[in-house]
């Protein structure tokens, strides 16, 4: 008797907590939302009508209510403010660090995980001990370091370069996509490369035997049979940096400077600036809009195996 | 030295039968079977097999070398000597273009002694690494448990919660400043406004405000994360548990209480690391909102280092401030990873 109170005491008890909970999501489900949809509302006003009121349904919406078009911060900011330069050097710089990555992280996970090398365990702790290093502690001496390497660099290659055509070579890391690209490849590396081992030892031997009896070389048992299984461990590695990088503000703001080579962050960062002074908050409005698009296209997309990359990886690191 | 197959075999004599086939193995493979394990394992050790003397062992060696060669070579010139060179211009004065010059602990010093710009940096990093952290704990351990109880809607949730913790730092930073913008167009002034809480507008983004007023922010962006982290190391409770405990009579409260919490204790702890790391890295958000300028009344360890290398030449004393950063990191992980069970629960 008295247990059967005590559960159905128990059940009111968690009905009460469930509606309050379901409450409670529902109200941060709405915090996180409307910002997103005021931002959209919001970049389709002009400048005039944003400083009217926060809230409001676009002019251009309205029959014949609007001055300017409805999307006209939009084309300004396309035609502008530089973005499509922006989404391009983005887009590049991912897509040849997520390439560099795998490529360099990859074989070199599998060696440390499967292959017989004097001293792999040595060197797979000094990989890893770079998970603990942060960007802000090899930031500087990295800065100075490339004016070294360019001025080393410009020195050798000052020859060729002239016999090229060039009139005054100058190579330079700072200030250039290449030079922001290997940083990112090097610094995703110990990361990658922790993923992938872990994920190579757990894959069975006796296929890679299997292989290599029949006569497949290193190359081909590694190219042929482990790397099709490893799928999964790639991807988490992909989506992981992909994000990380597609975000990446800190190294992108010190090693560049030319507006034609900057990032979506960066960009973003200056529109911010420019739309104080200017006082154009629609441009500003409609470049966040921009700049939030993509992200939420790959996310609507990819949503599973987003949100499953990112916690593994994170548990894993 | 082991012979070339150092993996354990799945197969029965697929070892045996690969050693045969290359032609590494000098001695006779033993009959198949239970009794062939001590076996093999001596044949390992027999002697006159010299390393890398079969083509195949030279073989594996040579692309072994050629896989690990590019990432130890990126690593050690991008990650490892300038990790090493920070701590050398830590001990230096330098202004980045004349000789650096030698001035021992000296940086480390000044830092103890201008209280005021480094103390203000480290307060609001020690703010930012436990105020968010407290909230985002709370809510993010309340929505998992709801899901995990089984709350309607709840991929739903899932999906929305997520989405602001893969924007930028800089977008979500942006959006912020435009919704806590004392202009106008500010939607939280207007909502306070209308709330009759202020008559004026606030100034959420004013320096002296800023790290308080990131801390909504960073909360809003990062719940969905950690809901995800401890929803799926809840999901790896079993069922039987919490019907053990329903049987004698735990609430709902107590299960949690009781069942989940303990089981899910070493996630928490990572999820501490998180938060500490977190806190102490900070720089993307303030440098937006401060629009790439550093104040005072702002700073975190990483914008004094940021304004001190590249806007005051300052380029040793810069350094001397990451390399704090990068030591108390380090404590703070060592730390908290201090919390852990001694011994791992078994369910």
């Amino acid at each position: 008797m008295s247990d059967r109170r005590a559960d159905t005491a128990a059940l009111g008890r968690s009905s009460t907590m469930r509606r309050l909970a379901l409450m409670a999501m529902c109200l941060w489900a709405l915090a996180v939302t409307l910002p997103f949809i005021w931002t959209v509302l919001t970049s389709l006003r002009s400048t005039r009508e944003i400083f009217r009121s926060p809230f409001g349904w676009p002019d251009a919406l309205w029959p014949g209510g609007a001055e300017t078009g409805l999307l006209e911060n939009y084309r300004k900011a396309w035609l502008e403010a530089n973005f499509p330069t922006y989404f391009a050097n983005s887009i590049t710089v991912v897509a040849v660090s997520l390439v560099l990555i795998l490529a360099v992280s990859v074989p070199a996970a599998y060696a440390f995980a499967r292959l017989r090398l004097a001293g792999k365990r040595f060197l797979l702790l000094y990989i890893l001990t770079g998970l603990m290093v942060p960007a802000q502690l090899i930031l500087v001496p990295l800065f100075f370091q490339y004016a070294e390497w360019s001025q080393a660099l410009t020195a050798a290659l000052h020859g060729p370069l002239r016999w090229l055509g060039y009139a005054e070579p100058v190579v330079s890391l700072h200030n250039s996509l290449a030079g922001l690209i290997l940083i990112y490849v090097a610094l995703s590396l110990p990361f990658s490369i922790f993923v992938m081992t872990g994920f190579f030892r757990t894959l069975p031997t006796a296929l890679y035997e299997a292989a290599i009896l029949d006569g497949c070389s290193e190359w081909q048992a590694f190219r042929r049979v482990m790397l099709p299984i490893a799928r999964t461990g790639v991807i988490t590695v992909t989506i992981f940096n992909f994000i990380g990088l597609w975000n990446e503000y800190l190294f992108a703001l010190v090693f560049i400077n030319d507006e034609s080579l900057k990032t979506l962050p960066l960009g973003l960062a200056s529109i911010t600036i420019q739309a104080n002074y200017k006082t154009d908050f629609g441009l500003l409005f409609a470049g966040l809009v921009i700049v939030m698009i993509p992200t939420l296209v790959v996310y609507v997309a990819l949503q599973e195996r987003i949100t499953r990359g990112i916690t593994v990886g994170a548990l894993k690191a | 030295m082991r012979a070339m197959n150092a993996q354990p075999t799945r197969g029965a004599d697929a070892g045996a039968r690969l050693r045969a086939a290359t032609g590494t193995s000098a001695a006779p493979t033993p009959t198949a079977g239970a009794g062939s394990r001590p076996a093999r394992g001596a044949d390992r050790g027999a002697p006159g097999r010299r390393p890398g003397g079969s083509p195949l062992a030279r073989q594996q060696r040579r692309f072994a070398i050629l896989c690990v060669a590019p990432a130890l070579i990126l690593f050690t010139f991008w990650v490892a000597v300038p990790s090493v060179r920070a701590f050398y211009y830590a001990l230096t004065s330098w202004d980045g273009l004349t000789p650096p010059r030698y001035v021992g602990l000296e940086n480390f010093a000044a830092m103890a002694h201008q209280g005021d710009v480094f103390g203000v940096a480290l307060k609001n990093n020690a703010i930012l690494m436990f105020v968010p952290a407290a909230f985002t704990l709370a809510l993010s351990l309340g929505f998992a448990a709801a899901i995990h109880r089984g709350v309607r809607g709840a991929r739903l949730f899932r999906v929305v919660f997520f989405f602001p913790n893969i924007l930028s730092a800089v977008a979500v930073s942006v959006l912020w400043l435009l919704l806590y913008s004392a202009s106008d167009f500010g939607v939280i002034n207007a909502l306070l406004k209308w709330m009759h809480l202020r008559s004026s507008a606030f100034e959420f983004t004013n320096s002296r405000f800023l790290v308080w007023s990131l801390i909504p922010m960073l909360v809003w962006s990062s719940v969905g994360f950690f809901m995800l982290l401890f929803l799926a190391s809840m999901q790896n409770i079993p069922e039987t548990l919490y019907d053990a405990a329903r049987l004698d009579g735990a609430s709902s409260v107590a299960c949690f209480r009781h069942v989940t919490l303990p089981l899910i204790w070493e996630t928490i702890v990572i999820a501490l690391v998180f938060f500490a790391i977190g806190g102490l890295k900070i720089f993307d958000q303030i440098w937006v909102f401060e629009q790439q300028t550093a104040r005072a009344e702002s700073n975190t360890m990483a914008t004094l280092m940021y304004s001190k290398v590249f806007y005051e030449y300052r380029v040793g004393f810069g350094t001397a401030i990451a390399v704090v950063l990068f030591v108390m990191i380090l404590l703070a992980t060592l730390l908290v990873m201090k919390l852990r069970p001694k011994e791992a629960l078994e369910y």
